[in-house]
């Protein structure tokens, strides 16, 4: 259940009625929101406390979220929030564009193509260093080697950075080279022991829906985050398993508008992971981004036949800098911009 | 007019203004000599297939680019 105050209630009203909800026996946490005071109670109410709290002066609102979602639910700011990652603001009526290789492929390799994003007008540079892959035989990635060759070419061209963390172990190396945003890929949606890790490590969260997640799960791995401590997260829908096979996976975009309406958090699509096909990414993206997505995610590569992973999904330079411009027309016409180019 | 017209049309002229709005945001980050700030009005009007008059296109891009000349660099002539 979440409480939101009347604007002006005083601090000490607010404390009062957190420690009476606390003497109860409650779980109370409170909404980062500046406007107003903003309180989530967890667990079961009793309905005699429901009508009490309903009725006191300071109280404006009562909301019940979905399940029992708090932290991430819609109710618990006044405005959908707006994550930074470096320079870079998500959400909030901007547009942007994630962009770069799929594995770092070499330092020379992963800087060409951080040049390339970023005169496209991209403005987050992603590249992976631990690979998820599905056969142990596949590249598997250049590890912390290449956590700092991303960092590199990202400070180079001016970019924050994305990557991929698979295991709790490699967090001191993500944090050692200043990675200016944690992934948390669809494979580990729900590695609860992995979210609480990184939740305390003060950098933004790109969490990644599972690919067999409901929306319900994956705003849950969401809410372990925000109640492990992680103000900046971030949710990217990159495709589900259905029976569909004539894409690698299905692309959810039906879930965005009703995602506004239970979460603040700010949503990104990957429409690359969701059709495997590269072709298709450019429609895809302008669908996301009608459908009100804060971003899209794509990779790129000079040559994507010889991409050490997801070639076929990967856009050619020139492709990326029409994905760029239809993503800034799309955005102006569903009443947003596209952010500026990162300082 | 019917209503639903006059809404479409309203919903339209936002559309414009918002893709005028992004142009000149997208100037912002030109200086004001660069050669490529000005519309192609030709290669426009040679794509051009549609209802609006030519005359029209040609005077509506020259407007543009007179009231886009003042966005530039901050600091570059």
């Amino acid at each position: 259940m979440i409480l939101q105050l009347a604007i002006g209630t005083a601090e000490e009203s607010v404390r009062e009625l957190h420690e009476s909800l606390e003497r109860e026996g409650l779980r109370v946490l409170r909404s980062r929101e500046r406007s107003r005071p903003i309180l989530a109670v967890a667990g079961k109410i009793p309905k005699t406390l429901k009508e009490s709290l309903a009725r006191r002066t300071e109280v404006e609102t009562v909301v019940q979220p979905m399940g029992e979602l708090l932290l991430v639910a819609r109710a618990m700011r006044e405005r959908p929030s707006i994550v930074d990652v470096g320079s870079v603001r998500v959400g909030g009526g901007t547009v942007v564009v994630i962009a770069g290789p799929c594995s770092v492929e070499g330092r020379d390799h992963v800087l060409a193509v951080a040049r390339q994003v970023r005169a496209a007008g991209a403005h987050i540079l992603r590249g992976g260093a631990f690979k998820p892959r599905t056969s142990p035989y596949q590249f598997q990635g250049f590890g912390v080697e290449g956590l700092r060759q991303l960092k590199d070419a990202g400070e180079a061209t001016g970019l924050p950075v994305v990557s991929e963390i698979m295991d709790a172990a490699d967090l001191p190396a993500f944090v050692e080279h200043d990675i200016d945003c944690l992934q948390v890929g669809a494979r580990n949606m729900q590695n609860f022991s992995l979210l609480k890790a990184i939740a305390r490590a003060g950098r933004p969260v790109l969490l990644k829906r599972g690919l067999a997640a409901t929306v319900e799960e994956w705003l849950y791995a969401a809410e372990y985050l925000a109640e492990g401590g992680c103000e900046r997260i971030m949710l990217c829908e990159r495709g589900i398993r259905t029976y569909e096979k004539a894409t690698r996976n299905t692309l959810d975009l039906t879930v965005l508008p009703l995602m506004r309406e239970w979460t603040h958090l700010p949503l990104l699509v990957d429409p690359a992971h969701a059709a495997g096909i590269a072709r298709i990414i450019p429609p895809l993206s302008r669908a996301a981004i009608a459908a009100g997505a804060d971003g899209v995610a794509v990779e790129v590569h000079e040559t994507p036949a010889e991409a050490r992973s997801d070639g076929p999904q990967a856009l050619l330079p020139a492709e990326l800098v029409t994905l760029v411009a239809e993503s800034r027309v799309m955005a102006a016409v569903t009443g947003r911009a596209l952010h500026a180019p990162p300082r | 007019m019917n209503s639903a017209l006059r809404h479409q049309l309203r919903h339209l002229d936002g559309a414009i203004l918002a893709l005028l709005d992004e142009r000149a945001r997208l100037l912002v980050q030109t200086s004001a000599s660069d050669p490529l700030r000005a519309s192609p009005v030709g290669d426009l009007l040679r794509r051009h297939t549609g209802p609006f008059p030519a005359d029209g296109v040609t005077e509506v891009f020259a407007a543009i680019d007179r009231h886009c000349a003042e966005f530039q660099i901050e600091g570059t002539p």
